[in-house]
Protein backbone atom coordinates (compact mmCIF):
# COMPACT_ATOMS: atom_id res chain seq x y z
CA UNK A 1 0.00 0.00 0.00
CA UNK A 2 1.26 3.50 -0.82
CA UNK A 3 2.18 5.73 2.09
CA UNK A 4 0.23 9.01 2.22
CA UNK A 5 2.19 11.95 0.81
CA UNK A 6 3.51 14.43 3.35
CA UNK A 7 2.87 18.17 3.01
CA UNK A 8 6.54 18.55 1.98
CA UNK A 9 6.18 15.97 -0.80
CA UNK A 10 2.94 17.54 -1.98
CA UNK A 11 4.47 21.00 -2.23
CA UNK A 12 7.50 19.59 -4.06
CA UNK A 13 5.32 17.70 -6.53
CA UNK A 14 3.09 20.71 -7.19
CA UNK A 15 6.09 22.94 -7.78
CA UNK A 16 7.57 20.39 -10.19
CA UNK A 17 4.39 20.38 -12.26
CA UNK A 18 4.31 24.19 -12.19
CA UNK A 19 7.90 24.18 -13.50
CA UNK A 20 6.91 21.77 -16.26
CA UNK A 21 3.98 24.02 -17.14
CA UNK A 22 6.19 27.11 -17.22
CA UNK A 23 8.70 25.40 -19.52
CA UNK A 24 5.92 24.44 -21.92
CA UNK A 25 4.41 27.93 -21.66
CA UNK A 26 7.79 29.47 -22.50
CA UNK A 27 8.26 27.39 -25.65
CA UNK A 28 4.63 27.88 -26.70
CA UNK A 29 5.01 31.62 -26.09
CA UNK A 30 7.99 31.86 -28.43
CA UNK A 31 6.25 29.86 -31.15
CA UNK A 32 3.16 32.08 -30.77
CA UNK A 33 5.36 35.18 -30.97
CA UNK A 34 6.95 33.96 -34.21
CA UNK A 35 3.49 33.21 -35.62
CA UNK A 36 2.42 36.72 -34.57
CA UNK A 37 5.35 38.22 -36.51
CA UNK A 38 4.29 36.29 -39.62
CA UNK A 39 0.73 37.56 -39.19
CA UNK A 40 1.98 41.14 -38.73
CA UNK A 41 4.13 40.89 -41.88
CA UNK A 42 1.13 39.51 -43.78
CA UNK A 43 -1.22 42.19 -42.49
CA UNK A 44 1.23 44.98 -43.40
CA UNK A 45 2.29 43.39 -46.72
CA UNK A 46 5.84 43.51 -45.34
CA UNK A 47 7.99 40.85 -47.12
CA UNK A 48 6.06 37.87 -45.87
CA UNK A 49 8.54 35.47 -47.49
CA UNK A 50 11.34 36.52 -45.08
CA UNK A 51 9.16 35.89 -42.04
CA UNK A 52 8.02 32.52 -43.34
CA UNK A 53 11.57 31.53 -44.35
CA UNK A 54 13.02 32.19 -40.90
CA UNK A 55 10.00 30.67 -39.17
CA UNK A 56 10.36 27.46 -41.15
CA UNK A 57 13.65 26.91 -39.36
CA UNK A 58 12.83 28.46 -35.99
CA UNK A 59 9.43 26.93 -35.23
CA UNK A 60 10.47 23.26 -35.68
CA UNK A 61 13.54 23.87 -33.49
CA UNK A 62 11.40 25.24 -30.67
CA UNK A 63 8.80 22.50 -31.08
CA UNK A 64 11.54 19.85 -30.88
CA UNK A 65 12.91 21.51 -27.74
CA UNK A 66 9.40 21.63 -26.29
CA UNK A 67 8.93 17.94 -27.14
CA UNK A 68 12.12 16.92 -25.32
CA UNK A 69 11.20 19.06 -22.31
CA UNK A 70 7.75 17.48 -22.06
CA UNK A 71 9.23 14.00 -22.56
CA UNK A 72 11.66 14.46 -19.65
CA UNK A 73 9.30 16.21 -17.24
CA UNK A 74 6.35 13.88 -17.81
CA UNK A 75 8.55 10.78 -18.04
CA UNK A 76 10.38 11.43 -14.78
CA UNK A 77 7.49 12.84 -12.80
CA UNK A 78 5.11 10.01 -13.65
CA UNK A 79 7.61 7.20 -13.16
CA UNK A 80 6.31 4.72 -10.60
CA UNK A 81 8.54 1.79 -11.49
CA UNK A 82 10.60 0.04 -8.84
CA UNK A 83 14.26 0.84 -8.52
CA UNK B 1 23.93 5.81 -4.10
CA UNK B 2 25.53 4.63 -0.89
CA UNK B 3 27.25 6.83 1.67
CA UNK B 4 30.53 5.05 0.89
CA UNK B 5 30.38 6.30 -2.70
CA UNK B 6 29.57 9.82 -1.52
CA UNK B 7 32.54 9.58 0.82
CA UNK B 8 34.75 8.66 -2.12
CA UNK B 9 33.91 11.93 -3.91
CA UNK B 10 33.80 14.09 -0.80
CA UNK B 11 36.01 16.70 -2.46
CA UNK B 12 33.18 17.47 -4.87
CA UNK B 13 30.83 18.28 -1.98
CA UNK B 14 33.30 20.67 -0.36
CA UNK B 15 32.25 23.83 -2.22
CA UNK B 16 28.58 23.04 -1.48
CA UNK B 17 28.85 22.53 2.25
CA UNK B 18 31.68 24.82 3.32
CA UNK B 19 31.73 28.58 2.89
CA UNK B 20 35.01 30.27 3.61
CA UNK B 21 35.99 33.92 3.91
CA UNK B 22 37.21 33.88 0.31
CA UNK B 23 33.65 33.33 -0.89
CA UNK B 24 32.32 36.44 0.84
CA UNK B 25 35.33 38.47 -0.26
CA UNK B 26 34.82 37.40 -3.89
CA UNK B 27 31.12 38.17 -3.75
CA UNK B 28 31.90 41.57 -2.20
CA UNK B 29 34.39 42.54 -4.90
CA UNK B 30 32.08 41.33 -7.66
CA UNK B 31 29.22 43.20 -6.00
CA UNK B 32 31.24 46.42 -6.25
CA UNK B 33 31.83 45.87 -9.97
CA UNK B 34 28.13 45.18 -10.48
CA UNK B 35 27.22 48.28 -8.45
CA UNK B 36 29.46 50.36 -10.72
CA UNK B 37 27.61 48.96 -13.74
CA UNK B 38 24.22 49.57 -12.13
CA UNK B 39 25.05 53.21 -11.38
CA UNK B 40 26.40 53.64 -14.91
CA UNK B 41 23.22 52.20 -16.37
CA UNK B 42 21.03 54.38 -14.17
CA UNK B 43 22.87 57.46 -15.49
CA UNK B 44 22.57 56.21 -19.06
CA UNK B 45 18.85 55.49 -18.58
CA UNK B 46 18.16 58.98 -17.33
CA UNK B 47 20.52 60.94 -19.64
CA UNK B 48 20.45 58.76 -22.77
CA UNK B 49 23.28 57.25 -24.82
CA UNK B 50 24.90 60.69 -25.10
CA UNK B 51 26.75 59.99 -21.85
CA UNK B 52 28.61 57.14 -23.54
CA UNK B 53 31.32 57.38 -26.17
CA UNK B 54 28.82 56.24 -28.81
CA UNK B 55 28.23 59.01 -31.32
CA UNK B 56 27.91 59.19 -35.09
CA UNK B 57 29.45 57.57 -37.02
CA UNK B 58 30.62 55.10 -34.32
CA UNK B 59 27.28 53.98 -32.92
CA UNK B 60 28.47 50.52 -31.84
CA UNK B 61 31.28 50.24 -29.31
CA UNK B 62 31.86 48.28 -26.12
CA UNK B 63 28.30 46.98 -25.85
CA UNK B 64 28.25 45.30 -29.24
CA UNK B 65 31.85 44.14 -28.75
CA UNK B 66 30.78 42.54 -25.45
CA UNK B 67 27.72 41.04 -27.11
CA UNK B 68 29.75 39.29 -29.80
CA UNK B 69 32.44 38.31 -27.30
CA UNK B 70 30.10 36.75 -24.73
CA UNK B 71 27.98 34.98 -27.32
CA UNK B 72 31.24 33.61 -28.72
CA UNK B 73 32.40 32.33 -25.34
CA UNK B 74 29.08 30.52 -25.02
CA UNK B 75 30.19 28.11 -27.72
CA UNK B 76 32.55 26.63 -25.25
CA UNK B 77 30.22 24.87 -23.38
CA UNK B 78 27.57 23.22 -25.21
CA UNK B 79 29.51 22.67 -28.36
CA UNK B 80 32.60 21.21 -26.70
CA UNK B 81 30.54 19.25 -24.22
CA UNK B 82 28.16 17.92 -26.88
CA UNK B 83 30.94 16.91 -29.25
CA UNK B 84 32.90 15.17 -26.52
CA UNK B 85 29.75 13.45 -25.26
CA UNK B 86 28.70 12.27 -28.71
CA UNK B 87 32.18 11.01 -29.52
CA UNK B 88 32.23 9.24 -26.14
CA UNK B 89 35.52 10.86 -25.18
CA UNK B 90 36.00 9.51 -21.66
CA UNK B 91 38.22 12.37 -20.53
CA UNK B 92 35.24 14.72 -20.86
CA UNK B 93 33.67 13.60 -17.57
CA UNK B 94 35.11 16.20 -15.15
CA UNK B 95 34.90 19.12 -17.58
CA UNK B 96 31.54 19.00 -19.35
CA UNK B 97 29.54 20.70 -16.62
CA UNK B 98 31.99 23.58 -16.25
CA UNK B 99 31.65 24.16 -19.97
CA UNK B 100 27.86 23.94 -19.95
CA UNK B 101 27.59 26.41 -17.07
CA UNK B 102 29.77 28.92 -18.93
CA UNK B 103 27.44 28.68 -21.90
CA UNK B 104 24.27 29.45 -20.01
CA UNK B 105 25.77 32.27 -17.91
CA UNK B 106 27.40 34.12 -20.78
CA UNK B 107 24.39 33.81 -23.03
CA UNK B 108 22.34 35.76 -20.51
CA UNK B 109 25.07 38.38 -20.27
CA UNK B 110 25.61 38.55 -24.04
CA UNK B 111 21.92 39.01 -24.74
CA UNK B 112 21.77 41.61 -21.95
CA UNK B 113 24.34 43.76 -23.78
CA UNK B 114 21.79 44.48 -26.48
CA UNK B 115 19.32 45.73 -23.89
CA UNK B 116 22.01 48.00 -22.44
CA UNK B 117 22.81 49.26 -25.94
CA UNK B 118 19.23 50.34 -26.62
CA UNK B 119 18.90 54.10 -26.90
CA UNK B 120 15.27 53.99 -25.83
CA UNK B 121 14.79 50.91 -23.66
CA UNK B 122 11.26 52.12 -22.87
CA UNK B 123 10.37 51.21 -26.46
CA UNK B 124 11.70 47.67 -26.25
CA UNK B 125 8.22 46.17 -26.34
CA UNK B 126 7.85 47.56 -29.87
CA UNK B 127 10.50 45.10 -31.04
CA UNK B 128 8.45 42.23 -29.65
CA UNK B 129 5.16 43.56 -30.92
CA UNK B 130 6.21 44.81 -34.35
CA UNK B 131 9.49 43.00 -35.00
CA UNK B 132 10.40 42.51 -38.67
CA UNK B 133 11.95 39.25 -39.74
CA UNK B 134 13.79 40.95 -42.58
CA UNK B 135 16.24 42.24 -39.99
CA UNK B 136 19.21 40.02 -39.07
CA UNK B 137 18.93 41.54 -35.59
CA UNK B 138 15.69 39.66 -35.11
CA UNK B 139 17.25 36.47 -36.51
CA UNK B 140 19.79 36.94 -33.75
CA UNK B 141 17.10 37.29 -31.11
CA UNK B 142 15.43 34.09 -32.34
CA UNK B 143 18.57 31.98 -32.62
CA UNK B 144 19.91 33.16 -29.26
CA UNK B 145 16.55 32.33 -27.64
CA UNK B 146 16.72 28.84 -29.13
CA UNK B 147 20.32 28.41 -28.00
CA UNK B 148 19.61 29.70 -24.50
CA UNK B 149 16.64 27.36 -24.12
CA UNK B 150 18.55 24.39 -25.50
CA UNK B 151 21.71 24.97 -23.51
CA UNK B 152 19.85 25.63 -20.25
CA UNK B 153 18.03 22.35 -20.67
CA UNK B 154 21.24 20.63 -21.75
CA UNK B 155 22.89 21.85 -18.55
CA UNK B 156 19.92 20.78 -16.44
CA UNK B 157 19.49 17.23 -17.76
CA UNK B 158 22.82 15.78 -16.60
CA UNK B 159 22.40 17.70 -13.34
CA UNK B 160 19.27 15.76 -12.33
CA UNK B 161 20.99 12.64 -10.87
CA UNK B 162 23.48 14.87 -9.04
CA UNK B 163 20.69 17.01 -7.61
CA UNK B 164 19.07 13.81 -6.34
CA UNK B 165 22.36 12.90 -4.62
CA UNK B 166 22.39 16.33 -2.96
CA UNK B 167 18.74 15.94 -1.95
CA UNK B 168 19.52 12.63 -0.26
CA UNK B 169 22.90 13.38 1.26
CA UNK B 170 23.66 17.08 1.67
CA UNK B 171 21.14 17.94 4.40
CA UNK B 172 20.85 21.54 3.16
CA UNK B 173 18.42 23.28 0.79
CA UNK B 174 16.39 20.07 0.69
CA UNK B 175 13.25 21.63 -0.80
CA UNK B 176 15.17 23.19 -3.68
CA UNK B 177 16.97 19.95 -4.50
CA UNK B 178 13.79 17.89 -4.09
CA UNK B 179 11.96 20.10 -6.60
CA UNK B 180 14.78 20.15 -9.14
CA UNK B 181 15.47 16.40 -8.86
CA UNK B 182 12.06 15.73 -10.50
CA UNK B 183 11.48 12.66 -8.33
CA UNK B 184 14.70 11.04 -9.51
CA UNK B 185 15.23 7.59 -7.97
CA UNK B 186 17.56 6.15 -10.57
CA UNK B 187 15.11 3.56 -11.92
CA UNK B 188 15.86 1.85 -15.19
CA UNK B 189 13.06 3.80 -16.90
CA UNK B 190 14.35 7.13 -15.58
CA UNK B 191 17.88 6.38 -16.80
CA UNK B 192 16.49 5.44 -20.21
CA UNK B 193 14.54 8.72 -20.45
CA UNK B 194 17.48 10.79 -19.27
CA UNK B 195 20.07 9.19 -21.55
CA UNK B 196 17.78 9.46 -24.56
CA UNK B 197 17.03 13.14 -23.83
CA UNK B 198 20.73 13.96 -23.31
CA UNK B 199 21.57 12.26 -26.62
CA UNK B 200 18.85 14.20 -28.49
CA UNK B 201 19.94 17.49 -26.94
CA UNK B 202 23.62 16.82 -27.68
CA UNK B 203 22.74 16.40 -31.35
CA UNK B 204 20.40 19.38 -31.38
CA UNK B 205 22.66 21.94 -29.70
CA UNK B 206 25.54 21.56 -32.15
CA UNK B 207 23.73 22.98 -35.22
CA UNK B 208 21.97 25.54 -33.02
CA UNK B 209 25.32 26.70 -31.63
CA UNK B 210 26.83 26.97 -35.11
CA UNK B 211 23.77 28.84 -36.38
CA UNK B 212 23.89 31.31 -33.48
CA UNK B 213 27.33 32.62 -34.26
CA UNK B 214 26.75 32.52 -37.99
CA UNK B 215 23.70 34.68 -37.42
CA UNK B 216 25.70 37.00 -35.16
CA UNK B 217 28.12 37.45 -38.06
CA UNK B 218 25.17 38.20 -40.39
CA UNK B 219 24.49 41.34 -38.34
CA UNK B 220 27.74 42.65 -39.82
CA UNK B 221 28.12 40.85 -43.14
CA UNK B 222 24.59 41.57 -44.37
CA UNK B 223 25.56 45.25 -44.53
CA UNK B 224 27.87 46.63 -47.22
CA UNK B 225 30.16 48.31 -44.73
CA UNK B 226 33.89 47.99 -45.53
CA UNK B 227 35.49 44.88 -44.02
CA UNK B 228 32.13 43.60 -42.78
CA UNK B 229 30.63 42.52 -46.10
CA UNK B 230 32.45 39.21 -46.24
CA UNK B 231 31.41 35.73 -47.28
CA UNK B 232 33.65 34.02 -44.72
CA UNK B 233 32.35 35.98 -41.73
CA UNK B 234 30.13 33.04 -40.71
CA UNK B 235 32.90 30.44 -40.36
CA UNK B 236 35.30 33.13 -39.12
CA UNK B 237 32.96 34.00 -36.26
CA UNK B 238 32.21 30.37 -35.44
CA UNK B 239 35.92 29.47 -35.37
CA UNK B 240 36.64 32.50 -33.18
CA UNK B 241 33.78 31.55 -30.90
CA UNK B 242 35.00 27.99 -30.41
CA UNK B 243 38.53 29.32 -29.90
CA UNK B 244 37.50 31.77 -27.17
CA UNK B 245 35.14 29.18 -25.69
CA UNK B 246 37.87 26.58 -25.22
CA UNK B 247 40.11 29.24 -23.70
CA UNK B 248 37.37 30.25 -21.27
CA UNK B 249 36.86 26.63 -20.17
CA UNK B 250 40.58 26.18 -19.53
CA UNK B 251 40.76 29.38 -17.46
CA UNK B 252 37.69 28.30 -15.45
CA UNK B 253 39.20 24.82 -14.95
CA UNK B 254 42.49 26.30 -13.78
CA UNK B 255 40.82 28.59 -11.24
CA UNK B 256 38.38 25.97 -9.91
CA UNK B 257 41.09 23.33 -9.67
CA UNK B 258 43.22 25.61 -7.54
CA UNK B 259 40.56 27.20 -5.34
CA UNK B 260 38.61 24.02 -4.58
CA UNK B 261 41.67 21.74 -4.60
CA UNK B 262 40.29 19.45 -7.29
CA UNK B 263 43.68 18.37 -8.62
CA UNK B 264 42.69 14.72 -8.49
CA UNK B 265 39.75 15.35 -10.83
CA UNK B 266 41.18 17.99 -13.17
CA UNK B 267 44.47 16.40 -14.12
CA UNK B 268 47.24 17.68 -16.37
CA UNK B 269 45.99 15.35 -19.09
CA UNK B 270 42.70 17.27 -19.29
CA UNK B 271 44.63 20.49 -19.77
CA UNK B 272 46.91 18.82 -22.30
CA UNK B 273 44.02 17.56 -24.42
CA UNK B 274 42.20 20.88 -24.30
CA UNK B 275 45.52 22.65 -24.92
CA UNK B 276 45.95 20.63 -28.09
CA UNK B 277 42.45 21.59 -29.20
CA UNK B 278 43.29 25.21 -28.43
CA UNK B 279 46.44 24.93 -30.52
CA UNK B 280 44.42 23.65 -33.47
CA UNK B 281 41.96 26.51 -33.05
CA UNK B 282 44.86 28.99 -32.81
CA UNK B 283 46.06 27.87 -36.23
CA UNK B 284 42.55 27.85 -37.68
CA UNK B 285 41.82 31.31 -36.28
CA UNK B 286 45.08 32.61 -37.73
CA UNK B 287 44.33 31.12 -41.12
CA UNK B 288 40.80 32.58 -41.25
CA UNK B 289 42.07 35.99 -40.08
CA UNK B 290 44.74 35.85 -42.78
CA UNK B 291 42.16 34.85 -45.41
CA UNK B 292 39.80 37.61 -44.29
CA UNK B 293 42.46 40.34 -44.59
CA UNK B 294 44.03 38.86 -47.72
CA UNK B 295 40.77 39.00 -49.68
CA UNK B 296 40.22 42.63 -48.63
CA UNK B 297 43.80 43.57 -49.52
CA UNK B 298 43.66 41.75 -52.86
CA UNK B 299 40.43 43.56 -53.82
CA UNK B 300 42.12 46.87 -52.96
CA UNK B 301 38.81 48.69 -52.77
CA UNK B 302 39.54 52.22 -51.44
CA UNK B 303 36.97 52.16 -48.63
CA UNK B 304 38.09 48.70 -47.53
CA UNK B 305 41.74 49.74 -47.57
CA UNK B 306 41.04 52.72 -45.33
CA UNK B 307 39.74 50.38 -42.65
CA UNK B 308 42.49 47.86 -43.40
CA UNK B 309 45.30 50.37 -42.83
CA UNK B 310 43.58 51.91 -39.82
CA UNK B 311 43.99 48.50 -38.20
CA UNK B 312 47.50 47.70 -39.41
CA UNK B 313 49.25 51.05 -38.99
CA UNK B 314 46.53 53.58 -38.15
CA UNK B 315 44.90 54.49 -34.85
CA UNK B 316 43.87 50.90 -34.12
CA UNK B 317 47.31 49.31 -34.57
CA UNK B 318 47.95 48.71 -30.84
CA UNK B 319 44.72 46.73 -30.54
CA UNK B 320 45.28 44.83 -33.78
CA UNK B 321 48.84 43.76 -33.01
CA UNK B 322 48.01 43.02 -29.37
CA UNK B 323 45.28 40.74 -30.73
CA UNK B 324 47.76 38.94 -32.99
CA UNK B 325 50.23 38.48 -30.14
CA UNK B 326 47.56 37.30 -27.66
CA UNK B 327 45.70 35.03 -30.07
CA UNK B 328 48.57 33.60 -32.06
CA UNK B 329 52.13 34.29 -30.93
CA UNK B 330 51.74 33.51 -27.21
CA UNK B 331 49.51 30.43 -27.64
CA UNK B 332 51.86 29.04 -30.29
CA UNK B 333 54.89 29.46 -28.06
CA UNK B 334 53.18 27.98 -25.01
CA UNK B 335 51.11 25.20 -26.54
CA UNK B 336 53.53 23.62 -28.97
CA UNK B 337 55.10 21.52 -26.23
CA UNK B 338 52.83 20.46 -23.42
CA UNK B 339 54.76 17.57 -21.99
CA UNK B 340 55.76 19.57 -18.90
CA UNK B 341 53.78 22.23 -16.96
CA UNK B 342 50.68 21.58 -19.08
CA UNK B 343 48.36 23.22 -16.56
CA UNK B 344 50.28 26.47 -16.21
CA UNK B 345 51.01 26.81 -19.91
CA UNK B 346 47.46 26.17 -21.09
CA UNK B 347 45.91 28.46 -18.46
CA UNK B 348 48.28 31.34 -19.32
CA UNK B 349 47.78 30.83 -23.07
CA UNK B 350 44.02 30.71 -22.56
CA UNK B 351 43.96 33.89 -20.49
CA UNK B 352 45.76 35.64 -23.35
CA UNK B 353 43.31 34.18 -25.88
CA UNK B 354 40.32 35.45 -23.87
CA UNK B 355 41.79 38.98 -23.91
CA UNK B 356 42.85 38.61 -27.55
CA UNK B 357 39.41 37.51 -28.65
CA UNK B 358 37.79 40.48 -26.91
CA UNK B 359 40.23 42.69 -28.84
CA UNK B 360 39.34 40.83 -32.04
CA UNK B 361 35.65 41.62 -31.55
CA UNK B 362 36.53 45.27 -30.83
CA UNK B 363 38.73 45.41 -33.95
CA UNK B 364 35.86 44.09 -36.06
CA UNK B 365 33.21 46.46 -34.68
CA UNK B 366 34.82 49.86 -34.21
CA UNK B 367 37.32 50.57 -37.07
CA UNK B 368 34.68 49.96 -39.76
CA UNK B 369 32.29 52.43 -38.16
CA UNK B 370 35.11 54.94 -37.65
CA UNK B 371 35.72 54.90 -41.43
CA UNK B 372 32.22 54.84 -42.93
CA UNK B 373 31.60 54.08 -46.59
CA UNK B 374 29.20 56.99 -46.96
CA UNK B 375 30.71 60.50 -47.11
CA UNK B 376 30.47 61.16 -43.38
CA UNK B 377 33.43 62.52 -41.47
CA UNK B 378 35.64 59.91 -39.85
CA UNK B 379 34.99 59.34 -36.17
CA UNK B 380 36.87 58.25 -33.08
CA UNK B 381 35.51 56.17 -30.26
CA UNK B 382 36.52 56.76 -26.68
CA UNK B 383 34.49 54.79 -24.16
CA UNK B 384 33.44 56.75 -21.08
CA UNK B 385 33.24 55.52 -17.48
CA UNK B 386 29.72 54.34 -18.32
CA UNK B 387 30.92 51.71 -20.79
CA UNK B 388 33.84 50.71 -18.56
CA UNK B 389 31.31 50.27 -15.76
CA UNK B 390 29.11 48.05 -17.92
CA UNK B 391 32.16 46.03 -18.98
CA UNK B 392 33.22 45.53 -15.34
CA UNK B 393 29.66 44.65 -14.35
CA UNK B 394 29.30 42.16 -17.20
CA UNK B 395 32.39 40.25 -16.12
CA UNK B 396 31.31 40.69 -12.50
CA UNK B 397 27.87 39.19 -13.14
CA UNK B 398 29.40 36.30 -15.09
CA UNK B 399 31.87 35.42 -12.33
CA UNK B 400 29.26 35.94 -9.61
CA UNK B 401 26.77 33.62 -11.35
CA UNK B 402 29.52 31.06 -11.73
CA UNK B 403 30.55 31.30 -8.08
CA UNK B 404 26.92 30.96 -6.95
CA UNK B 405 26.40 27.96 -9.21
CA UNK B 406 29.43 26.26 -7.69
CA UNK B 407 27.95 26.99 -4.25
CA UNK B 408 24.62 25.35 -5.13
CA UNK B 409 25.48 22.50 -7.50
CA UNK B 410 28.46 20.19 -8.07
CA UNK B 411 30.67 21.77 -10.71
CA UNK B 412 32.01 18.32 -11.60
CA UNK B 413 29.37 15.75 -12.44
CA UNK B 414 29.39 13.24 -9.58
CA UNK B 415 27.38 10.53 -11.32
CA UNK B 416 29.40 10.78 -14.51
CA UNK B 417 32.61 10.33 -12.56
CA UNK B 418 31.05 7.31 -10.81
CA UNK B 419 29.87 5.94 -14.13
CA UNK B 420 33.37 6.38 -15.55
CA UNK B 421 34.82 4.36 -12.69
CA UNK B 422 32.13 1.67 -12.67
CA UNK B 423 31.39 1.00 -16.32
CA UNK B 424 33.59 3.36 -18.33
CA UNK B 425 36.67 1.14 -18.34
CA UNK B 426 34.73 -1.91 -19.47
CA UNK B 427 32.83 0.08 -22.09
CA UNK B 428 35.99 1.59 -23.54
CA UNK B 429 37.53 -1.84 -23.84
CA UNK B 430 34.45 -3.24 -25.58
CA UNK B 431 34.18 -0.19 -27.85
CA UNK B 432 37.85 -0.41 -28.76
CA UNK B 433 37.37 -3.98 -29.88
CA UNK B 434 34.49 -2.93 -32.13
CA UNK B 435 36.75 -0.34 -33.83
CA UNK B 436 39.44 -2.88 -34.65
CA UNK B 437 39.30 -4.89 -37.90
CA UNK B 438 37.41 -8.20 -37.93
CA UNK B 439 39.27 -10.94 -36.18
CA UNK B 440 41.30 -8.55 -34.07
CA UNK B 441 38.81 -8.88 -31.24
CA UNK B 442 39.15 -12.67 -31.18
CA UNK B 443 42.91 -12.44 -31.48
CA UNK B 444 43.03 -9.95 -28.64
CA UNK B 445 40.88 -12.08 -26.37
CA UNK B 446 43.43 -14.69 -25.27
CA UNK B 447 46.00 -11.96 -24.67
CA UNK B 448 43.51 -10.02 -22.58
CA UNK B 449 42.56 -13.06 -20.63
CA UNK B 450 46.23 -13.74 -20.02
CA UNK B 451 46.67 -10.23 -18.68
CA UNK B 452 43.57 -10.47 -16.53
CA UNK B 453 44.58 -13.79 -15.05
Amino acid sequence: MNEPESAFDRSVRRTQWVLAGLAVLFVTGIVTWIAHLIRTAWRLGDVLSASIGISLVAIPVFLTLGGVIVYVFVGLLTDRSAR
Amino acid sequence: MSDAIVERDRALFGPLSETGRGFYLTVGVLGLAILWGAIAYAVQWSEGLGVTGLHQPVSWGFYVTNFVFFIGISHAGTLISAILRLSKAEWRRPITRMAEVITVMVLFIGAGQILVDLGRPDRMMNVIQYGRYQSPLLWDATSISAYLTASTFYLYLPLIPDIAILRDHLGKRRWLYAVLALGWRGTERQWKILNRAIAIMAVLVIPIAVSVHTVVSFVFSMTIQPMWHSTIFGPYFVAGAIFSGIAAIIVAMGIIRRIYRLQSYLKPIHFRYLGQLLLVMTLLWFYLTFAEYLTGYYGNEPEEMKVFWSKFTGPFWPFFWAMVVANFVIPMVLLVRLRHHAVGKTVVASAFVVVGMWLERFIIVVPTLSNPRLPFPEGQYWPTWIEWGELAASFGVFILFYVLFVKLFPIISIWEIQEGRDVGLKEVEERLLTYLPDGAADAAMPEREKVLT
